[in-house]
């Protein structure tokens, strides 16, 4: 349908124009707060409080990066952040993988009451108050294996899943299950390999929630030395609005309290621009939609 | 009887031969009892006097006394209503931007052009919520965010958005827009994507502009997939990013700002009235399930293919 | 090598039986075809002799072993699947080793079976393909190599060729044929089409809805088919059916189409039928367009006449009854076309009963 430009109408050729004039438009503003942020954190602080940073640095320097750096909370959260996603990744893959296809399964009895049994919970869920208890009960609070066990699973990612591999012809694993494959080695030789997109779409996505969750963290954890990347910025941030007395240990003419939270919002940042790219692939496979019907 | 043993001896048979399927099922059914359908069982704190002591089934029955007092208690109106009017005005002004997006991103043939304006616009769906806060918190500072530098500079006075009642609902609901539109463009996309390329082919035969291409064909082509996105939203009305509203809410702004959940974590978690809370979810969870099994019937009956 | 036995097997899923008890009992290296429309039954009979599908009831036993409740992998059967069923992510040399290293068999001798495989049936030069990279025809080769490769006792076809077009089945058709001829492997085949079953087959099985309705060689089933539902099903064109009366004159029995009498074959079968309405069977290959002595003939109307070549198809009617005659070309059409009576020879004609459909002169029950 792209046809040479040359034999566009006038109209055409504005309405393209138009068109181009308009996303860009929308994509500077989409763009703009993370220049707007990382303008931010390579200025000074005193440009910084005193408002001259609009869209380029101001009295470039790193300073504010070199407080950051030099913060030991920042590295503990920022390990801590490391040691959730590694683990919490993994963990995740090694439910939802073997769920999923042990649902997909049609020899499986009751396969209907189970599926149910999964996406009941994405309409009807017990809340936060009782899921809390619940945590606090099994002795979950303030622990990584809490942390990395009570968000491991999530009915969306098995049905994603569980798509995927039904869409696989059972005449697959029946050829397997004649070549001599018990259902371990069927789903380890032939499903996951076959799933691999699916699989990858699923670990971007447990990755990434699992690098930008905060609000458990925050609920569940009350040792300094456990909470992530993300608790540790909420805490600085609020106390960038709340005008903390902490704030005020932090102003000095180099660095400022706004550059040092732009320089931890970075910081964050950089990591999830890192893997984006590989999400990015799987965008238009359609698998992200796969999930949206069962 | 008979039949009873044969059922039992073919079960058994099956379990000889497929027990390895069970094996892998057991984590995730195990996950999903312990981690959600255990605090269902926990939802009953909801009719109980809850003592920490005397935990959960051992607390005296209190029946519909937790929701009395909620319904009788005007903060918790206040978060009804501001859920259903936060949610509303999301929707009127957040469902169309995606749309439009999709349409604009339709008509671009520069393949580069189309490409890195995409990767651009759905990045913000992948950042943390303590981010966008941050952002947010930061642009709006009273005295040196980039928004009170652009009054200013235009001759208006300083606004401190942040504990302005009025202002909170704008800013929330356009930083959900900014952080959200692109990515959910991606529906319409495929859907989009689906639309069979001779009709446009022979549109061009016949002459249509691009004008009436995008009006003639690609709308009327997607109109099912709105339709449906829009049932979805509706369904999920109750649904509104508390994450954020929490990041940037303030007793001053708890007006315009408190919703639901925001309530139940502050009574919940904060004041540790679990019961009172747990009435307060276990009312919005009814109240969604509702509404979401709405939406899945209309759906249905509008698609003939169900949401789930 | 081992024989296969179907004792009674029923396959019910629910209230719905699709295999009504069938017996069967393929011999030690032969190749047995199961053949019939679809939802006849015969896929699932294979997929239960594979292990994919529980035996409601009966039994079955390959060799001497009782094998109803042994897993698939345990059967030492190997089959070959309607789409192949070719592990996409893994090249053509370890889809055929696939089987083989799950059974843990050494490397090096894993590398000379596939490499021994890949040489009767021509894959060597493809060994490093994916299957995405294959032809219809290779694919269908990598699919048999995956099943020879283990030595197996009995191999099973599902359909194996119906996802090919028309010129490579009659090829790799002539090639199962070949392989099975070397290998000598007791084979089990289904297929839909009765030219594949014809040619493949050293005895065929025709199925409907889960019933057997005839076992034999190939020509048995096409000279004789035991009914009419056997009778239009194989053979194509299919064989022609004339309702008749069955009288009988001093030249012994006759089938009386309109006007004419036309001498059927003499059975005894026939004397409790005389006066009786019959359906007369004749294959459109066996017609004569020359006065045959002793007989009638009969008159036809030509409606169309489709030139093959060396043959030509006349569809014609007799009386209402839709007639299809096969005849040589080779003294021109125009006599053809000008048609006016055809001959039935008694000997290969095939007389059924008109209200039970079962041939009265099938020669198993004289």
């Amino acid at each position: 349908m792209n046809l040479n430009m040359n034999l566009y109408s006038r109209g055409d050729k504005a309405f393209v124009y138009m068109n181009m004039f308009l996303v860009g438009l929308f994509t500077i503003s989409t763009l703009y707060p993370f220049i707007y942020i990382a303008a931010l954190s390579f200025s000074s602080g005193d440009a910084a409080t005193s408002g001259q940073v609009v869209l380029t640095p101001v009295d470039v320097t790193i300073e504010a990066y070199k407080r950051v750096l030099s913060e030991p909370m920042f590295w503990t959260s920022y390990k801590n952040t490391f040691i959730y996603t590694l683990f919490g990744t993994i963990t995740s893959l090694l439910i939802i993988i073997p769920g999923a296809y042990a649902l997909s399964r049609p020899q499986l009895i009751g396969r209907r009451f189970w599926n149910l049994v999964v996406a009941f919970t994405m309409w009807f869920n017990a809340g936060m108050i009782p899921f809390f208890l619940n945590m606090r009960d099994l002795g979950l609070l303030d622990s990584y294996f809490g942390i990395i066990i009570g968000f491991a699973c999530n009915a969306f990612n098995i049905i994603l899943l569980r798509n995927f591999f039904e869409a696989i012809p059972s005449s697959l694993e029946e050829a397997a299950r004649m070549d001599g494959a018990n259902e371990f080695q069927v789903l380890w030789k032939v499903f996951i390999p076959l799933a691999k997109p699916a699989i990858a779409t699923i670990t971007l996505f447990c990755i990434v929630a699992r690098w930008n969750g905060f609000f458990w963290a925050m609920v569940l954890l009350r040792d300094e030395q456990k909470i992530p990347l993300q608790v540790f910025l909420r805490q600085m941030i609020t106390q960038l609005s709340d005008d903390d007395e902490f704030a005020s240990t932090l102003i000095e003419s180099v660095y400022s309290f706004e550059t040092v939270s732009a320089a931890i919002m970075v910081c964050s940042i950089i990591p999830v621009l890192f893997i984006y790219p590989f999400i990015q692939r799987y965008f238009n496979k359609g698998i992200l939609l796969g999930g949206v019907k069962e | 009887m008979q039949s009873y043993n044969e059922k039992l001896a073919w079960l058994g048979r099956h379990l000889k031969r497929e027990w390895q399927i069970y094996v892998l099922l057991a984590p995730t059914l195990i996950w999903f009892i312990v981690f959600l359908y255990k605090p269902m069982y926990g939802l009953q704190i909801a009719f109980k006097d809850y003592s920490v002591f005397k935990g959960i089934v051992g607390s005296p029955w209190v029946g519909f006394e937790h929701f009395t007092t909620l319904f009788g208690n005007d903060h918790f109106i206040r978060a009804i209503k501001n859920t259903v009017i936060i949610s509303s005005l999301s929707l009127v002004f957040g469902f169309p931007v995606p749309i439009l997006l999709a349409l604009m991103f339709n008509e671009i043939l520069n393949p580069k052009f189309k490409k890195t304006t995409q990767t651009i616009v759905y990045l913000p769906h992948f950042i943390s919520t303590v981010i966008i806060a941050g952002i947010v918190i930061t642009a709006f500072s009273p005295s040196s965010g980039v928004v009170n530098l652009l009054l200013q500079s235009l001759g208006f006075d300083p606004v401190y958005f942040l504990v302005k009642p009025e202002w909170f609902r704008p800013i929330f609901i356009g930083s959900g827009i900014w952080q959200e539109s692109g990515f959910s463009s991606i529906v319409f996309l495929a859907a989009m994507a689906g639309v069979n390329p001779a009709l446009y082919e022979s549109a061009v035969v016949d002459g249509a502009s691009r004008w009436q291409m995008m009006w003639k064909i690609t709308i009327p082509c997607i109109l099912p997939t709105i339709i449906i996105m829009l049932i979805i939203r509706i369904g999920n009305l109750l649904e509104v990013g508390f994450e954020l509203i929490i990041l940037l809410y303030q007793p001053a702004t708890y007006d315009t700002a408190d919703v639901i959940s925001t309530y139940i974590y502050r009574q919940g978690l904060q004041a540790g009235q679990y019961d009172l809370a747990a009435a307060a979810g276990l009312f919005n969870a009814v109240v969604a399930f509702i509404l979401v099994m709405s939406a899945n019937t209309i759906s249905k009956r509008l698609s003939n293919t169900s949401l789930w | 090598m081992s024989g296969v036995a179907l004792k009674s097997i029923v396959k019910s899923y629910g209230e719905t039986t699709v295999v009504h008890g069938i017996d069967l009992e393929v011999k030690s290296q032969e190749f047995v075809v199961l053949v019939g429309p679809s939802g006849c039954g015969k896929s699932t009979t294979l997929r239960m002799v594979a292990g994919l599908e529980e035996i409601s009831a009966g039994e079955v036993t390959i060799g001497d072993r009782l094998i109803n409740n042994v897993a698939p992998k345990d059967r030492d059967v190997a089959m070959v699947f309607q789409n192949y069923a070719l592990y996409p992510h893994l090249n053509v040399a370890d889809n055929i080793a696939f089987g083989l290293r799950i059974r843990k068999t050494p490397e090096i001798e894993t590398k000379r079976l596939v490499a021994e495989v890949a040489k009767i049936l021509g894959l060597e030069e493809y060994l490093d393909r994916q299957p995405k990279d294959l032809s219809g025809g290779q694919r269908q080769r990598v699919a048999m190599g995956r099943a020879i490769v283990r030595h197996p006792k009995v191999f099973l076809f599902d359909e194996p060729l119906s996802n090919l077009d028309a010129k490579l089945r009659t090829q790799m058709r002539a090639e199962i044929k070949r392989l099975h001829k070397r290998l000598g492997v007791t084979s089990i085949y289904v297929t839909h089409d009765q030219v594949e079953a014809m040619t493949l087959a050293d005895r065929i099985v025709i199925m409907r809805d889960g019933y057997i309705e005839q076992v034999g060689t190939p020509m048995e089933v096409f000279n004789h088919p035991i009914n009419t539902f056997v009778a239009s099903f194989m053979g194509s064109p299919a064989m022609n059916q004339v309702n008749a009366t069955l009288v009988k004159t001093e030249h012994g029995y006759c089938a009386q189409i309109g006007d004419r009498l036309v001498s059927l074959p003499q059975s005894q079968q026939l004397e409790d039928r005389v006066g009786k309405e019959i359906v007369v069977g004749v294959r459109p290959e066996y017609v004569s367009i020359v006065p045959l002595e002793g007989t009638q003939g009969v008159p036809i109307e030509v409606d169309l006449l489709e030139t093959l070549g060396s043959e030509a198809l006349l569809h014609t009617h007799v009386g209402d009854a839709v007639f299809v005659i096969k005849a040589e070309t080779i003294d021109g059409l125009e006599h053809l076309h000008a048609l006016k009576e055809i001959y039935f020879n008694p000997s290969r004609m095939t007389v059924f009963d008109a209200e039970t459909g079962i041939a009265l002169n099938h020669p198993t029950m004289n």
